[in-house]
C-alpha cells in the first residue's frame, strides 16, 4: 500500500529540475556572463535586468548562481554516483555474506565515525590541489561508508525474509537471488538516500567552497558567493542572500524528495500520520433510568474513523454490575473486549474516535465528566489491568517509585507512608520480600510476579470495579490459576465488582458470575453464568465452546474449529454479523440483524436460538434441533 | 568486562585513525621544506632541514617517534611557527569546548520542550509547523544559517557583535555575547535533529501499555510525560547527542572561521593553509580523542537511563 508522494514532492521536484536546467543551459541562456564585470552599476538591487541585483564589481549576481550551480549540482551527482558505485557492492556484500565482512564493516564504521571528515577533506583539497575533480573524488569517497552501511542494512532486512531464505533452501544460485529478489527491493532506499546524500554533499562542497577551497575563482561556487558576498553584507545584502537562498531551497528539495522517497517505500504504517477529524459524539438512546446497580452501561458505542470508513468497535454494549460479582466478557480475538475496557475508561485516543453512550459509576455518570474530573475517578474507584504484564510497568522505574505513585497523587500519602503501604500491598498481593522488591526493576521480575505487580498497582487506592483485561494470557498456566485465584480472594475482601475480560471459557467457567458474549462490537448473548454455559442460545456461543478442550473430555475427542474469520469491523455484513459463520444461518439472518431478546434474565440476538427443544419452540420459527 | 572490551575497541579506533591521518597528511603533495625555504631554495639547504625536520626517515618510523611522544603528552614542534603544537592546542582548546557546550545546550534546551510539545499535540497544526520548520534547519548550510543570523542580529539590529572572542577570563558577560550568535548558528542544526527524533520516539513511547495503564491510574498527562514517558524515549536522543558531536566538531571549523573565533577549527584551517602538517595532526588526533570520549560517556549515560541495560 503506496502512500501519495504529496505536493511539496513535485514542488521539490520542478526546483531541483529547474537548477539542473539551468546549470546545464548556462551559457545559453540570455544573461550576462559570470565573469562580466560592469554588467550594470556596482552593488545594485534586483531589477528587471539584473534579477538577482549585481555585486561589488558590477557583476550580474543571477548569472554567477546559475554558473556556481554547475559546480554544486555537478560534485553532487558525482560524489553521489561515486560513493554508490564503490559503497554498494560492499553493502550488499557485508549484507548478504554476514559474520567476517559485518565485524570489518562494524570495525571501518568506528573508525570512519571518529575521522573529522571534513578536516581530512579540507587537507586533501588543501594540499592536493582545489580542483572539480578533487573535491568530487573527496566527497565521494567520504559518503563511501555511509553508503555502506545503509546498503548492507537494507540487505540484511531482505536477506533474513521468507522469500529469499525459501529461495536459498531450494539451491536458487546466489547472484540470482541478489539480482531478482534482493535488489529491486534495495533499490527504493538507495534512490531515497541518493537525494539525502546529494544534499549532504552540496552542503560539504559549500563548506569547502566558504573556506576556499572548492574550485578556484573565477568559477563561481555558491559557498564562495556567500563568502565574498559577506564583505558587501551591511550596503548590498542581496549579494550574499541570493546565493543563500538558492542553496537552502535546492539543499531542502532534496531532503524532502528523499524523506518523501523513503517514506513512500515504507510500507510499514508509522501510525504517526496526522488525523485531522476531531472526536465526535454518536448518537445512542437515552440513559435508561439507573437501577442502582454500581456500574452500569448504556448503549457505549466506539467507532474509529478510518480512511476506510467507521470501525464500530463497540456498538451499542449496555449491561449493569453489582458489587461482590464477576462479568467476564468473552469472543475471539477482535471481537471488542479490550475496546469495551477501554470505553468504558475513557482510555480513547483524543483523535479519530466517535462515541456514544452513557457510563454511570454508583449514580454518577462518567461519560459527562471533563478529563480533570474522569482523573479523580480513574485509579481511585476504577482499577485496571492489562494483559501482558511484560509491557504494562515502565521499564525504567522502580517497582516502588510505580506502585507508590498513585498512593501520593491521589490519596496524598507522604513518600514514607506511601512506601510502607506500598509494600504492605505487594505483600498481599504475595509477593515474597516486598521490601526488596519495590527497589527493583520490572526486567528484574517474573511474568507472574510482574502481573501481581500491577494488580496491586490497580488495587492501591481501593477500586469500587477492577477491570482485568486478559489478566492471565501471557502467564504460565501454572501462574494463571493464582493470579484468578488472588482476583477472587480480593474481591472478596475489598468488596469490589470485577470485570474479567478473557477468550478463555474454562477461567470465565470457573470464575465469573454473569457472562457477556461479544461479536464484532456487539453484545450476542448475556446472562448468568450458567444459563449461559448450559443454555446456551447464540451459536456463536455454542460453537466457542465447542472449541474450547475440556479435561472430561474423552481421549481423541475431536475439537470443532469455528469456519472463517471474524468479521472486518469496517464492513461489518448485513444482516447477523454471524451469519456468514454460522451453520445455522437462514435467509432472514441474511435481511435483518437480531435484536437482543431476554429471556428473562438471560438475553440472546439469533433468530434461531439454539438448545431449545420442540415444546417450547415457537411453531412455524422451529426447525427441530 | 564490558568496560574493557570498551576500552580496547577505543584504543584501536584511535591508532587507526591517527595512522590514516598521518600517513595520508605525509603522502599528500604540499611540502613543509618549501613553505619554510620558499621555492627558488638551493638543493643542499632543503636537505639540511629536511634532516633537521626528520623528514629523510621512513614514513613508518616517524609515524612511531610521534606515537611515542604523542603518549608523553608531546605533540611535537611546528616547523613552521616554531611553537610546541601542544601547548598551541591547549591554548585555542577552551574556546572551542565553550562553544560546543554552548551549541549542546541551545540544541538540547529548546528540542526537548519543542520535541515534547509536538508528540503531545502529534500531527495538529502546532506539530506540522514544527515539523516543518525543524526540516527547513536541517536544510540550512550551517554558514548560511550563520550569515543570515549575523546580518539580521549584528548587522540590521545590532545586538550582538558580529565577529570576535573575549574569552571568560577577561568579561563573563562579553564572553556570553561573543558566544550567543555562534552557538546558536551551530546548535541549530542539531536542534532540528534532536527535536525530530524526540518526538517520534515519544510518540512511539506514548502508545505502550504501560502508558495507557499510567493514565488509568488517574495521573496527569504532565505527570505522564515527564515522568513516565521522557526517560524511556530518550535514547535515540542520548545517542545522536554522542554520534552527531563528529559533525559538530567539523561545524566548529566553519563556525570558527565565519565568527573570527580562535578555537581549534580555525587553527587547523590555518595550519592547512600554511603546511603546517603537525598542528593539522595534532588536531585530528584532539578531535577523535574527544569524539570517541564522548561516545564512551554516552554509554555511561545509557545505563543510568536504563537499568535494563545495566545487566548486559
Amino acid at each position: 500500500m503506496r502512500r501519495r508522494l504529496g505536493a511539496g514532492f513535485w514542488i521539490a521536484v520542478a526546483w531541483i529540475a529547474l537548477v539542473l536546467a539551468a546549470a546545464v543551459l548556462a551559457d545559453l541562456l540570455p544573461i550576462a556572463r559570470y565573469d562580466e564585470t560592469l554588467a550594470g552599476p556596482p552593488q545594485a538591487g534586483p531589477s528587471a535586468a539584473h534579477p538577482f541585483g549585481t555585486d561589488g564589481l558590477g557583476r550580474d549576481v543571477l548569472s554567477r548562481v546559475v554558473h556556481g550551480a554547475r559546480v554544486s549540482l555537478g560534485v553532487g551527482i558525482g560524489a553521489v554516483v561515486l560513493g554508490l558505485a564503490i559503497g554498494a557492492p560492499l553493502g550488499v556484500l557485508a549484507g548478504y555474506r554476514r559474520r567476517a565482512a559485518d565485524a570489518v564493516i562494524m570495525a571501518v564504521n568506528d573508525v570512519a565515525l571518529a575521522f573529522p571528515a571534513l578536516v581530512f577533506a579540507l587537507a586533501v583539497v588543501a594540499f592536493a590541489g582545489a580542483s572539480l575533480r578533487n573535491v568530487l573524488v573527496v566527497l565521494g569517497v567520504l559518503g563511501v561508508p555511509a553508503w555502506t552501511r545503509l546498503i548492507r542494512g537494507a540487505t540484511l532486512s531482505f536477506a533474513e525474509r521468507e522469500f529469499v531464505l525459501a529461495a536459498r533452501v531450494l539451491g536458487v544460485r546466489d547472484r540470482r537471488i541478489l539480482w531478482r529478489e534482493i535488489m529491486p527491493n534495495v533499490a527504493v532506499p538507495a534512490a531515497s538516500y541518493a537525494f539525502v546524500g546529494m544534499a549532504v554533499v552540496v552542503v560539504a562542497e559549500g563548506s569547502l567552497a566558504f573556506l576556499g577551497l572548492s574550485v578556484q575563482a573565477p568559477t563561481p561556487t555558491w559557498g564562495g558567493l556567500i563568502n565574498e558576498g559577506r564583505a558587501l553584507m551591511e550596503t548590498a545584502p542581496h549579494v550574499v542572500l541570493a546565493p543563500s537562498v538558492v542553496m537552502f531551497l535546492t539543499v531542502l528539495s532534496f531532503n524532502l524528495v528523499g524523506d518523501r522517497l523513503r517514506a513512500a517505500g515504507d510500507v510499514r504504517p508509522s501510525g504517526l500520520e496526522p488525523t485531522r477529524q476531531a472526536p465526535a459524539v454518536l448518537p445512542s438512546a437515552g440513559p435508561r433510568p439507573l437501577t442502582g446497580a454500581l456500574l452500569q452501561v448504556d448503549d457505549l458505542r466506539t467507532h474509529f474513523l478510518t480512511p476506510r470508513g467507521p470501525v464500530k468497535a463497540v456498538d451499542g454494549v449496555s449491561f449493569t454490575l453489582e458489587r461482590g460479582r464477576t462479568l467476564a466478557v468473552v469472543g475471539e480475538s477482535g471481537s471488542g473486549k479490550s475496546m469495551l475496557i477501554r470505553s468504558v475508561l475513557g482510555l480513547l485516543p483524543g483523535a479519530g474516535v466517535a462515541r456514544g453512550g452513557h457510563v454511570h459509576l454508583g449514580g454518577d455518570e462518567l461519560t459527562a465528566f471533563t478529563p480533570e474530573r474522569m482523573r479523580q475517578v480513574l485509579g481511585r474507584r476504577l482499577g485496571a489491568v492489562f494483559q501482558d504484564p511484560m509491557t504494562a510497568l515502565n521499564p525504567v522505574r522502580t517497582i516502588g517509585a510505580q506502585v507508590a505513585e498513585p498512593l501520593r497523587v491521589h490519596l496524598g500519602m507522604s513518600r514514607r507512608q506511601a512506601r510502607e503501604e506500598a509494600a504492605r500491598l505487594l505483600a498481599s498481593v504475595g509477593i515474597p520480600d516486598p521490601a526488596r522488591t519495590l527497589g527493583r526493576y520490572p526486567h528484574q521480575l517474573s511474568g507472574g510476579m510482574r502481573q501481581r505487580v500491577t494488580i496491586a498497582m490497580a488495587l492501591s487506592c481501593g477500586p469500587d470495579v477492577l477491570f482485568a483485561d486478559e489478566p492471565t494470557t501471557a502467564l504460565d498456566v501454572t501462574v494463571q490459576d493464582q493470579v484468578l485465584r488472588l482476583v477472587h480472594r480480593l474481591r472478596e475482601e475489598r468488596d469490589m465488582a470485577v470485570v474479567l475480560v478473557s477468550h478463555d471459557l474454562s477461567v470465565v467457567r470457573q470464575w465469573a458470575d454473569e457472562v457477556i458474549v461479544m461479536y464484532a462490537g456487539k453484545v450476542v448473548e448475556r446472562g448468568p453464568a450458567a444459563d449461559v454455559f448450559e443454555r446456551t442460545r447464540m451459536p456463536y456461543t455454542e460453537a466457542l465452546l465447542q472449541a474450547a478442550p475440556r479435561l472430561t473430555d474423552p481421549a481423541h475427542h475431536r475439537l470443532r474449529v469455528i469456519p472463517g474469520r471474524p468479521p472486518d469491523l469496517a464492513a461489518v455484513p448485513d444482516g447477523c454479523a454471524f451469519r456468514p459463520r454460522c451453520a445455522y444461518a437462514r435467509d432472514r439472518c441474511a435481511e435483518q440483524a437480531p435484536p437482543l431478546v431476554a429471556e428473562g434474565g438471560h438475553l440472546h440476538a439469533c433468530w434461531h436460538p439454539v438448545g431449545r427443544t420442540m415444546t417450547e419452540s415457537e411453531g412455524a420459527d422451529s426447525h427441530g434441533r | 568486562m564490558i568496560v574493557l572490551h570498551r576500552l580496547a575497541r577505543l584504543v584501536i579506533v584511535l591508532l587507526v585513525v591517527t595512522f590514516l591521518s598521518y600517513v595520508m597528511l605525509a603522502l599528500l603533495p604540499g611540502d613543509p621544506v618549501t613553505q619554510i625555504l620558499g621555492i627558488g631554495a638551493d638543493e643542499e639547504a632543503r636537505a639540511r632541514l629536511r634532516q633537521e625536520l626528520g623528514l629523510d626517515e621512513p614514513l613508518l618510523v616517524r609515524y612511531a617517534g610521534w606515537l611515542g611522544d604523542l603518549l608523553t603528552g608531546d605533540f611535537g614542534t611546528s616547523p613552521i611557527t616554531r611553537t610546541p603544537v601542544a601547548g598551541e592546542l591547549a591554548e585555542r582548546l577552551p574556546v572551542t569546548l565553550e562553544l560546543l557546550v554552548a551549541a549542546q545546550v541551545v540544541a538540547l534546551g529548546l528540542a526537548v520542550p519543542v520535541g515534547i510539545a509536538a508528540a503531545r499535540r502529534a500531527g495538529r497544526a502546532l506539530d506540522q509547523a514544527l515539523t516543518v520548520l525543524s526540516f527547513a534547519l536541517l536544510s540550512t548550510p550551517v554558514f548560511v544559517l550563520g550569515v543570515l543570523l549575523i546580518l539580521l542580529f549584528a548587522v540590521t539590529w545590532q545586538v550582538v557583535p558580529a565577529t570576535g572572542w573575549t574569552p571568560i577570563s577577561v568579561d563573563l558577560g562579553w564572553n556570553i555575547t561573543s558566544v550567543l550568535l555562534p552557538a546558536v548558528t551551530l546548535g541549530c542544526g542539531q536542534l532540528a535533529v534532536y527535536a525530530r527524533l524526540l518526538r517520534a520516539d515519544l510518540i512511539a513511547t506514548l502508545q505502550e501499555d504501560y502508558i495507557t495503564l499510567a493514565r488509568a491510574r488517574g495521573l496527569s498527562p504532565r505527570r505522564i510525560l515527564w515522568r513516565h514517558a521522557l526517560r524511556p524515549s530518550a535514547i535515540s536522543l542520548i545517542t545522536a547527542v554522542g554520534l552527531n558531536m563528529g559533525a559538530l566538531i567539523g561545524g566548529t571549523v566553519i563556525i570558527e572561521t565565519l565568527f573570527g573565533l580562535p578555537g581549534i577549527g580555525r587553527l587547523i584551517v590555518d595550519s592547512i593553509f600554511s603546511r603546517d602538517h603537525l598542528t593539522v595532526q595534532g588536531g585530528v588526533v584532539l578531535i577523535s580523542v574527544g569524539y570517541v570520549l564522548v561516545n564512551f560517556a554516552v554509554d555511561v549515560v545509557y545505563a543510568a537511563v536504563d537499568p535494563r541495560i545495566r545487566r548486559a
